[in-house]
């Protein structure tokens, strides 16, 4: 046990911090909340200039291009960045945060080699192809067809949900190789590039009015066997790994107590009977409460990093991560909307109004999304009581 | 006690369904959500050949003189079409304000004309650092002879855009949160020193800041009489919070059946996703949030028309009520509908926008909580 930091651990935190300070892009600032989406052209720039300090994968060993952090300073980067307002990058959420790490367990040398730099120098933007139509929760029973011909396998299907495709050069994706057996089996995990004839991509509109995820629609489509992660019906084993990654990931603390932060500011420009909302006694308990939440919320995710550290992987705990940390920010989203009054009506009135509003109300929206994606949050507890608690199943 | 219906407030509630059926549809909130104005003029019109604009004002101003009852059907069957058209604002807030604080002449020349759906008329009383507070008022009505000269800044004027007349809410005393002191000016659009801002609400429906600078209102612009305007805003904001609680009773319930059925339909792991018990504890939920809400809510409506000594704070009791349950529903509406709850292709996410504006609208939760414990002497 041991709570502070050591004075070099400091000195990191200062340094990182500004760094962003200095570095991050008034364009990109303070324009997230709520894990909203940037533009596109914007986030590449980010992505870019992270990368030439060497900052985009922190977590990543050197070799890999790294940034060869301890796990104490990995933690102070995720939090000073998250924290500084600069947005998370939604490039290498998929790519780097899921993908790679995949790779580097059960990818083969070529494959390793030939995707992990570019995904690192934001060359190439990967998209994940899971959800389909008729598999959200019931994943297993996704259909895209795989169909083995010579070197090639033969995909027809669909896709939905697809975050980014239309942005994205290559999708990692679940497909059906066979379906004589338990629907678990017979599926493969494949890696498509994303301009290879049959595909069409359609961008879905979401409640924010923009369009964060597409359809996917494969027309015989053609994809060389060299592309299969894994074996051949492996997939469902490697999604299971790949998804503990991404409950890890979904929820970098930092942005959360960054948003508790924004609403704190929030409350003391913005005035409630003639003085500072925070200095209202329902509003500051309300803050406090979150806030508390947080950081039990901070403890738990630091111990769970310190067993990490240890080398064991991130169980079906990190379910709990996710389940609480994205009802947790809804939460916070709630008293963020709450803190602007009438103003919370308000829908873009870009010109009009202050970004505080608009990131309040966009982020309060967007907020909503986060116990879907990912596996909801009624799926989260199921495996939280199934798998951590060992509740028998039906 | 007796809640039920009398067999004319259920004939109204069959047309006004009726009409949300035929002349609305969600594709047609779809358009009107990505148009500035947010509604369409030609159903205001049609819903104004109907008699829906006169149905509370009396006769002697072409109105129908009804109860309190007949604006709860009628805007429960808008709540449940998520209709976008400002009848609240311009008949609960606008009219009613002339038709409580007016002079005689003013009721005469304004109220046919809204009753006719000719003039669109709402109220600007929402201010920067006031919050939801109505006497909250830095804007400034000076004498100047026979005329006023005003000047400040109002916020979230709803349904602003296509207004052609303001009653703003004024200081010709005290200082900036005192309840006496105030003035109702009636302004119009387009007089000099008025600068209109438009502003989209997220529910797609309209609103403006309005400017005053210098603007001349004559002494007979003044609507009711001088310092006495907040006692009349009072209690026509009761009547307005009482008819969008209506308003929301209808959206909680149409989300609510939406919902069920998508339970019904939307099949994972074999079977529908209405066949586990977590989809149906929620659902079970929505329904008694919904229930709650409107019971409390025709309980307020009942104490509007009965003059009873606690209408203001049964309004409060029913608008804090409304106002937690709705943004409940409906965000544990989109939950149920999963990726498909997240996209504007489902109709589902329009009731969590209608629900936030409408939470937020004529004050929210810990508005109403806080001015029912004062209303109760606590
Ligand atoms: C913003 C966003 C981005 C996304 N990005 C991607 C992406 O990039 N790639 C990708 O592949 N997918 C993506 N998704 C899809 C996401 O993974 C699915 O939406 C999610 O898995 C839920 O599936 P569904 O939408 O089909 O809902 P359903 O599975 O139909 O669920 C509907 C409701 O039923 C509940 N439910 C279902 N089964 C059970 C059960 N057994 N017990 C209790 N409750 C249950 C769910 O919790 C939910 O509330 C994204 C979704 C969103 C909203």
């Amino acid at each position: 046990m041991k709570v502070s930091y050591s004075s070099d651990e400091e000195k990191f935190r200062e340094e990182v911090r500004e760094w962003f300070r200095v570095n991050t892009p008034p364009e990109v600032k303070d324009q997230t909340l709520g894990g909203s989406s940037l533009n596109h052209d914007p986030m590449i720039k980010w992505h870019k200039t992270l990368y030439e300090k060497g900052w985009v994968a922190p977590e990543f060993p050197k070799e890999f291009g790294g940034a060869g952090f301890s796990d104490t300073e990995q933690f102070i980067f995720n939090y000073e960045y998250s924290h500084s307002g600069a947005p998370r990058l939604k490039t290498k959420l998929v790519s780097l945060g899921m993908l790679a790490p995949l790779l580097l367990q059960f990818g083969t040398k070529e494959q390793q080699e030939r995707f992990i730099p570019d995904m690192l120098a934001g060359k190439t933007i990967w998209c994940q192809g899971f959800s389909e139509p008729n598999a959200g929760s019931d994943l297993a029973s996704l259909k895209l067809k795989a169909v083995s011909d010579g070197d090639d396998f033969v995909l027809n299907g669909q896709k939905t949900w697809t975050s980014m495709a239309d942005h994205a050069d290559w999708v990692f994706m679940l497909v059906r190789t066979d379906s004589s057996g338990r629907k678990q089996q017979g599926i493969s995990f494949l890696l498509v590039d994303l301009t290879s004839p049959g595909i069409t991509i359609r961008p879905i509109e979401a409640l924010t009015d923009y369009a964060p995820f597409c359809e996917v629609f494969f027309d015989d489509v053609r994809v060389p066997k060299e592309n299969l992660v894994g074996k051949e019906g492996e997939g469902w084993k490697l999604a299971g790994a790949l998804l503990q990654h991404e409950r890890l990931n979904a929820f970098p603390i930092g942005e959360l107590i960054y948003s508790i932060d924004t609403i704190r500011k929030n409350a003391e420009k913005n005035r409630y009977r003639g003085k500072p909302l925070i200095e209202d006694p329902g509003f500051r308990k309300k803050l406090a409460a979150l806030e508390v939440d947080c950081n039990s919320l901070l403890y738990t995710f630091l111990r769970i990093l310190s067993q990490l550290s240890v080398g064991s992987a991130p169980g079906p705990e990190a379910s709990f991560l996710k389940v609480y940390g994205s009802e947790l920010y809804q939460r916070v989203m709630d008293l963020n909307i709450e803190a602007m009054g009438p103003c919370g009506q308000s829908w873009y009135n870009l010109e009009a109004l202050d970004n505080s509003v608009h990131q309040a109300t966009m982020g309060w929206v967007n907020s909503r999304s986060l116990t879907i994606w990912g596996g909801s949050s009624e799926i989260q507890r199921t495996i939280i009581a199934t798998q951590v608690l060992k509740l028998p199943r039906k | 006690m007796d809640f039920e219906l009398t067999s004319e407030h259920l004939s109204l509630k069959e047309s006004a369904a009726s009409f949300v059926k035929k002349d609305h549809s969600f594709d047609r909130l779809r358009d009107l959500y990505k148009d500035p104005l947010g509604y369409s003029k030609e159903a205001w019109k049609k819903m104004a050949e109907l008699g829906w604009m006169g149905l509370i004002y009396p006769e002697e101003y072409g109105g129908l003189g009804l109860d309190f009852g007949f604006v709860m059907v009628l805007l429960e069957e808008f709540g449940k079409g998520l209709l976008p058209e400002p009848w609240i604002s311009n008949i609960l807030l606008g009219g009613n304000l002339i038709l409580a604080g007016g002079t005689e002449p003013q009721k005469q020349e304004i109220l046919p004309e809204i009753v006719s759906g000719d003039l669109m008329i709402t109220a600007a009383y929402l201010e920067d650092d006031g919050r939801y507070d109505t006497n909250f008022c830095a804007t400034s009505a000076k004498r100047q002879g026979d005329a006023f000269t005003i000047s400040g800044k109002k916020i979230f004027v709803l349904d602003g855009l296509s207004a052609d007349r303001f009653i703003v809410t004024t200081r010709t005393s005290g200082s900036v949160a005192d309840t006496d002191g105030i003035t109702l000016f009636m302004i119009s659009q387009g007089a000099d020193g008025v600068k209109m801002t438009p502003l989209k609400t997220m529910d797609g429906r309209n609103a403006c800041t309005l400017e005053l600078a210098d603007v001349s209102a004559p002494e007979t612009d003044i609507i009711g009489e001088l310092e006495q305007g907040h006692p009349v805003l009072s209690g026509v904001m009761d009547q307005a919070t009482a008819g969008l609680c209506a308003e929301m009773v209808g959206g909680m319930q149409a989300a609510l059946d939406i919902t069920v059925n998508y339970l019904t339909e939307r099949v994972q792991f074999g079977k529908p996703i209405g066949t586990l018990q977590t989809p149906q504890h929620k659902a079970a939920d929505m329904f008694i949030q919904k229930e709650l809400s409107a019971s409390s809510v025709y309980y307020a409506i009942a104490s509007i028309d009965e003059k009873t000594v606690d209408m203001a704070s049964a309004i409060s009791s029913a608008k804090a009520k409304c106002s937690s349950a709705y943004v409940q529903i409906a965000k544990a509406a989109v939950q149920l509908f999963g990726g498909m709850g997240f996209s504007n292709e489902a109709d589902i996410g329009y009731f969590l926008k209608r629900a936030k504006v409408a939470e937020i609208l004529f004050g929210d939760a810990d508005y109403h909580l806080d001015r029912y414990a004062r209303l109760n002497g606590y």
